[in-house]
């Protein structure tokens, strides 16, 4: 051998290579003690006892950060009530959608209880049977938010047959644009009450100097860009359009090509993005939160869990949300307006271990006790009859009253279903970002159309 | 060193397993040396084919089997032939004639296209550039650590940093375009159309370079620097050096770089998924083969439709490889 056997430093002259003797008996040294390690933690594991685990259910939901702190004092007082223990893990809708049918399909679940939207939690109840039934636990006369035109819509899930599937948890509502007082008093501005008012108040924040843009198009993944054209469908289209519009193929009574919805665009959102009254979609909410709070945008249409949000955000001051005012797109006669109520709706999968827990913790979070709970923390409205006014914190009081009288519709890219969602937050984001958005319209609307489920 | 020498070096190897099974082959008296060997071989070979059945091979017949049937939700998964192929490329997300040849959304075919005629030869020639200029300078391991920091770090966290320096007012890429005076590009490159594929591919070459720098700085050693002084003392130009010299002796090296980082362009999905979503960015701006089979699979629930994709793009893969293996080889 050569060149190898003399870079070793092995013995030269074409004999084999020879491991040094004190490199193998390292090496097996090596190994015994991490053969040893591994055999002294498994017996160790197996011999020494250990305190006995208590009971624990594993609750998914979508909250993270202040939304999460908020909901962590609930799961707490079941835990005070029940002495079962529960660990909350964070998962979105978008990581649960293709997670949860290969879960399920293999019998197995991530969680005892899950927050989800209800077209899956329909889609899996009685046609999958994925889905446990909770008929006995709801009581859907229990459950009211609005008036009596939507309440059906934020109803305990169910389908044809009866039963239910899942419950209602608390909600948050889309009220509007929220502004700071402050900022609208240094300027002298006023909310508006006609189209033309809210019009003129566009133009004058973009006067302001330091303004970059009127409204601020928050998180570039699409929501909220979906959550202010709902806005603008139930108000200018009504809640009537909104509801028409909620439904797949066969129970839509509205299409997104027909001339009503295509005028709302045309003459309510696709002037406002013409004249630059939206900002640039902004990819992270905290940076359209942040910038918007310091004044370089004027509007922001979000949820009523915006002052959580705010507090979240680490500023220095710590935000007065005392400031914070809110105003919905002025009414047109004739049209009655609808505010999307986003109900945070839950089920358990049939494959928990842990079945008699998982619906005490359900019956629980459904309770007025339960929603008493999460309320108290702020930024959510309770959907259960008889919570205590007492318990809103003063802001979110105030949020929920202006349900009072209202349309109330659910949120309607969750409740659709399927690629909907996606493809909705997709083309909105091409008709902001349109330099041509009044010739694009019609593309657009026809491809929203053509991802409304069969 | 002869054939007997490497046996007796795994003799010595420290593993009673080897010695064990070394000592069973060779105690049977009446089993002749051929027969040995061959049980020999049959021993180690069996465990790693059955893996490779029962984890790489079954799954991808299966995959191929179920893109000929109809994975429609609440079908009844009848024997469709070749319809989810046709569905899959005759549907705009795969080819967006329409826009040809700009802006994006092109069609995820297309926008792999993109990646493999963009990303491959940037990375590529960036890496050899940077091991040539980096040969003889002191502390260039250091440098080379600082460039190769993007190929050990994870491609979803990846994603989230080109996510963050494409972002308008955050984002180091729109800022300096302001900076310069350029508006057009001082814009949120994550949600604008013409920008965002293009974004994502010179962000990508970024996490890449590190490789082929590694690579190609490995290569460059076994080159004897005996050639490259001949050279200059004939006067040769440092270019004619580079391409009569250094590349062609590279030729090996830039095979394997050259056939990863194919695969990683049609394989790509991390980077996009986190950058853009799911939906691939602003009308599929910067949808990609592996995001349109995941939507398939996983939101649409089509088996059918994501198996055709997975086939078609198992199929470019090896298509691609064997070409440049055969075209490297050759």
């Amino acid at each position: 051998m050569g060149q190898s056997s003399q870079a070793s430093g092995g013995p030269a002259g074409g004999t084999d290579f020879v491991p040094k003797k004190a490199g193998t008996s390292w090496l097996i040294a090596i190994v015994l003690l991490v053969v040893g390690l591994l055999l002294g933690t498994a017996l160790g594991y197996y011999v020494v006892p250990r305190p006995e685990a208590r009971p624990s259910l594993i609750v998914i939901g979508p909250w993270a950060g202040t939304e999460m702190n908020a909901f962590l004092p609930v799961l707490a007082a079941f835990s005070a009530r029940t002495g079962i223990d529960v660990t909350y893990r964070i998962y979105r809708q978008e990581a649960l959608t293709p997670l949860l049918p290969t879960q399920f399909a293999a019998k197995q679940t991530p969680g005892d209880v899950i927050f989800m939207v209800t077209s899956f939690i329909k889609a899996h109840g009685g046609a999958t049977g994925d889905v446990v039934d909770v008929t006995d636990l709801v009581k859907p006369s229990d459950f009211k938010v609005g008036t009596t035109a939507g309440t059906d819509l934020l109803a305990p899930v169910t389908d044809g047959s009866g039963k239910i599937w899942g419950g209602i948890y608390t909600g948050k509502v889309k009220p509007g644009f929220w502004y700071r007082q402050s900022f609208f008093t240094a300027h002298g501005l006023s909310p508006p009450t006609t189209w033309a008012q809210f019009q003129s108040l566009l133009a004058s924040i973009k006067a302001i100097s330091g303004v970059t843009a009127p409204i601020v198009t928050g998180d570039g993944v699409g929501w909220p860009i979906s959550d202010v054209t709902e806005h603008f469908i139930a108000t200018y289209g009504g809640a009537s359009m909104h509801r028409g519009l909620t439904g797949n193929r066969t129970t839509q009574t509205v299409t997104w090509t027909s001339p009503s919805v295509r005028a709302v665009f045309a003459n309510r959102i696709v002037p406002l993005l013409q004249a630059g009254d939206f900002s640039e979609p902004l990819t992270a909410d905290s940076v359209a939160l942040t910038r918007w709070w310091n004044g370089e945008f004027g509007l922001y249409f979000m949820g009523s869990w915006i002052g959580t949000w705010l507090q979240g955000l680490g500023l220095n001051p710590a935000p007065d949300l005392n400031d914070l005012r809110v105003f919905p797109l002025p009414e047109e006669t004739g049209i009655t307006p609808g505010v999307v109520f986003a109900g945070d709706y839950m089920f358990i999968p049939k494959y928990t271990t842990r079945l008699d827990a998982a619906r005490q913790l359900f019956s629980f979070l459904i309770s007025v006790d339960g929603q008493n709970a999460q309320i108290a923390q702020g930024g959510h409205v309770a959907t259960r009859v008889g919570v205590s006014n007492t318990s809103y914190p003063p802001g979110d009081l105030a949020v929920a009253n202006s349900l009072q009288g209202k349309e109330v519709l659910v949120d309607l890219d969750d409740t659709v279903g399927g690629t909907f969602q996606t493809t909705f937050w997709s083309q909105l984001k091409g008709l902001w970002t349109s330099p041509d958005p009044a010739g694009d319209l019609d593309g657009i609307l026809a491809a929203i159309q053509a991802a409304v489920p069969p | 060193m002869g054939g007997g020498g490497r046996f007796a070096d795994i003799r010595r190897l420290p593993s009673a397993f080897v010695d064990r099974l070394i000592s069973w082959v060779r105690g049977h008296p009446g089993v002749s040396h051929k027969s040995r060997v061959k049980t020999g071989r049959l021993l180690f070979f069996v465990p790693a084919v059955f893996l490779a059945i029962f984890f790489v091979v079954y799954p991808v017949l299966q995959t191929v089997f179920l893109g000929f049937f109809s994975g429609d939700p609440g079908s009844s998964g009848a024997y469709s032939g070749l319809d989810n192929y046709g569905r899959v490329i005759s549907d705009p997300a795969t080819i967006n004639a329409k826009n040809l040849p700009w802006p994006p959304p092109l069609g995820t075919l297309l926008h792999n296209a993109l990646w493999i005629g963009i990303h491959l030869p940037i990375s590529l020639f960036a890496g050899l550039w940077l091991a040539l200029i980096l040969r003889d300078v002191r502390g260039a391991s250091i440098i080379k650590s600082f460039i190769f920091l993007g190929m050990v770090t994870p491609m979803i966290v990846g994603g989230v940093i080109l996510r963050f320096l494409l972002e308008q007012g955050i984002g180091i890429v729109p800022s300096f375009f302001g900076l310069i005076g350029v508006k057009s590009l001082d814009v949120n490159w994550i949600v604008r159309r013409q920008l965002t594929l293009l974004g994502l591919i010179f962000g990508s070459v970024w996490l890449w370079t590190g490789f082929s720098l590694i690579v190609y700085s490995a290569g460059l050693t076994t080159i004897p620097k005996d050639y490259f002084e001949a050279a200059r003392v004939d006067g040769t130009s440092p270019s004619r050096i580079f391409f009569r010299i250094a590349f062609p002796l590279l030729k090996p090296i830039t095979l394997v770089i050259v056939v990863m980082t194919l695969l990683y362009e049609l394989k790509i999905f991390d980077v996009v998924y986190v950058a853009v979503g799911p939906d691939g960015g602003t009308l599929g701006s910067a949808d990609v083969l592996a995001l349109q089979m995941y939507r398939y699979g996983f939101i649409a629930f089509n088996s059918g439709l994501a198996a055709a994709v997975a086939s078609l793009l198992t199929l470019m893969t090896l298509f691609a490889t064997l070409l440049v293996l055969r075209r490297m080889v050759k």
